[in-house]
């Protein structure tokens, strides 16, 4: 299987990929709506010099943009999610629950924590599909 | 006792505790002890009646710059808008807030306004805040929340009709002021449903997913003040020794549940609140045991510490048979603190109860009850039973 670099154009393109043939995601995710941006803080010694932003767009079940972006697209996510490094790698290693990482303060939300609830099977279905990825992360390259 | 050989947890509690009949009088020495030198007073006009805010004012002298008493049962954000403004325009450095839940939530939002500027609606999320914020000084009227030691708040979103949650560890209270005469005119059914918010608080952070060992001993301490001192406070509100008690266990209770977390107790009384106005200790004592019931298997274990806690496990009983006795205490506890038993005796409808059901599913409390909730069936079911 592929590996791909962490947080890269081709990793989210395979990730989106991942989620876009999953029949069992555009069940579990038919009323999602919404984008979710993703903010990894900077640092420079696990090889993040700057900050890193994500846009990923999610429609009824479909995949729409998945893309590294600037700062004001990643801010105009109906969910803008940030963190350092360390959690997010934790999250997507499922090493740390998204949910419980977020009430202790390891990673930040702006929006609404219920809807995010609600749909809390299609969020946790997202990040299965992006752990099944080889994935190379900077700091263990 | 099951804990996961590799339990991860964090456990946020940095609210000084300032206990004893009288010590409301101490905000203003608490108030310097802070730095602060102008204080807004926080309440609503139920508390201001009641006549619990002029000896916090008088105490506070010079130091109190005003007091905002425009607080509606269900806090919103309009309202922290505006009493932020009056705030600002007094030039405040710090909040004390003189209530229940609805003000302590007041409070809250105003302190982030202070320091963050901008409407409250900016904030909606999750440990978004970067520094920490205004200080904030609560002197709870009522035993059961347990606001004032957590960093959440919830306020209503006027505009969308929905509850903002805004969860921020920079936000909560620095201290909190325990002081029992505040509570002692409290009538009999407010004290009852109030502490059985506090009691539900203990229970759901027992059963909860993410319970954790020292919010298990906070939980269990407060079922046991509860189940001693309640009853006392029911049938003699002056007794101030056992309101002081009440009042310590709805603090630890809210220690408990702040790091812990809530069940589907409190996603079906928010629920049924939004929809049937069903104030929320009162919901959530009617339904405690009716849920207890149907987590009884993913959550005996829980359940048997709250048997212990009671003084109802006896000697060679099983995990479940604890469980089960735990539920039946729970019963006759409301029985004797005479708490209402059944939603139809406080007025909900048949047709409440299916939209509350759908409601339920999309509460964040869900999320950490021990027996996975599928489908709006299993919630009209319990609501069912408990009507
Ligand atoms: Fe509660």
């Amino acid at each position: 299987m592929a590996k791909y670099n962490a947080m890269t154009q081709e990793w989210l393109d395979a990730w989106k990929q991942k989620i876009a043939t999953s029949k069992e995601y555009k069940e579990i995710a038919k009323n999602w709506e919404g984008s979710v941006s993703i903010i990894v803080n900077p640092d420079p010694e696990k090889g993040i010099p700057e900050p890193i932003y994500v846009f990923t767009d999610y429609w009824h079940g479909d995949v729409l943009d998945f893309l590294i972006c600037d700062k004001a697209k990643a801010e105009s996510a109906r969910f803008v999610m940030s963190g350092d490094y360390t959690r997010w790698k934790q999250v997507a290693k499922k090493e740390v629950d998204s949910t419980k990482a977020l009430m202790q303060g390891k990673l930040k939300l702006k929006g609404d924590l219920t809807y995010v609830v609600r749909n809390i099977k299609t969020v946790n279905k997202v990040i299965d599909l992006l752990c099944e990825i080889e994935t190379i992360w900077p700091d263990e390259a | 006792m099951g804990y996961d050989r590799d339990l991860s947890f964090v456990y946020f509690g940095p609210t000084k505790i300032v206990f004893g009949a009288g010590t409301s009088r101490d905000v203003d020495i608490e108030m310097a002890g802070l730095g602060c030198r102008k204080a807004l007073v926080v309440t609503d006009p139920g508390v201001m009646k009641a006549g619990l805010v002029e000896g916090v004012r008088e105490a506070l002298g010079e130091r109190c710059a005003g007091v905002w008493s425009d607080v509606p049962q269900d806090t919103g954000i309009g309202v922290v808008n505006s009493a932020a403004a009056f705030a600002r325009e007094k030039g405040v450095d710090c909040v004390v807030s003189v209530g229940g839940g609805s003000v302590i939530d007041t409070g809250k939002g105003i302190c982030i306004l202070l320091m963050e500027g901008g409407g409250l609606e900016n904030f909606e999320g999750i440990q978004l805040l970067t520094r920490p914020q205004t200080p904030h000084i609560v002197i709870p009227t009522t035993a059961g929340t347990g606001s004032e030691v957590t960093c959440m708040a919830v306020i209503l979103d006027e505009r969308k009709g929905q509850k903002m949650l805004i969860v921020e560890y920079f936000n909560a209270p620095r201290i909190a002021i325990l002081d029992p005469k505040m509570t002692e005119r409290l009538p009999p059914l407010l004290t009852a449903s109030t502490g059985m918010d506090a009691m539900t608080h203990a229970v759901e952070a027992l059963q909860s997913l993410s319970r954790e060992p020292i919010a298990d001993g906070l939980a269990m301490q407060a079922i046991r003040l509860l189940h001693r001192d309640l009853p006392v406070c029911t049938e003699n509100g002056a007794d101030l020794a056992a309101r002081g008690q009440t009042q310590l266990a709805a603090t630890m209770a809210g220690w408990a549940f702040g790091n812990a977390m809530v069940g589907l107790v409190h996603a079906m009384a928010h629920s049924i609140g939004a929809i049937a106005r069903v104030p929320h200790g009162i919901a959530n004592g009617i339904l405690l045991p009716h849920v207890m019931a149907f987590n009884r298997d993913d959550a005996a274990e829980g359940y048997a510490m709250v048997a212990e806690a009671l003084g109802v496990r006896e000697k060679g009983m099983d995990e479940r048979e604890a469980a089960e006795a735990a539920i039946t205490a729970i019963r006759s506890f409301l029985e004797r603190i005479g708490h209402p038993l059944r939603l139809s005796e406080v007025g909900v409808t048949d047709e409440d109860i299916a939209k509350s059901a759908a409601l339920s599913l999309s509460d964040g409390a869900i999320v950490n009850n021990p027996r996975p909730v599928l489908d709006e069936e299993e919630v009209i079911a319990v609501y069912r039973a408990a009507f």
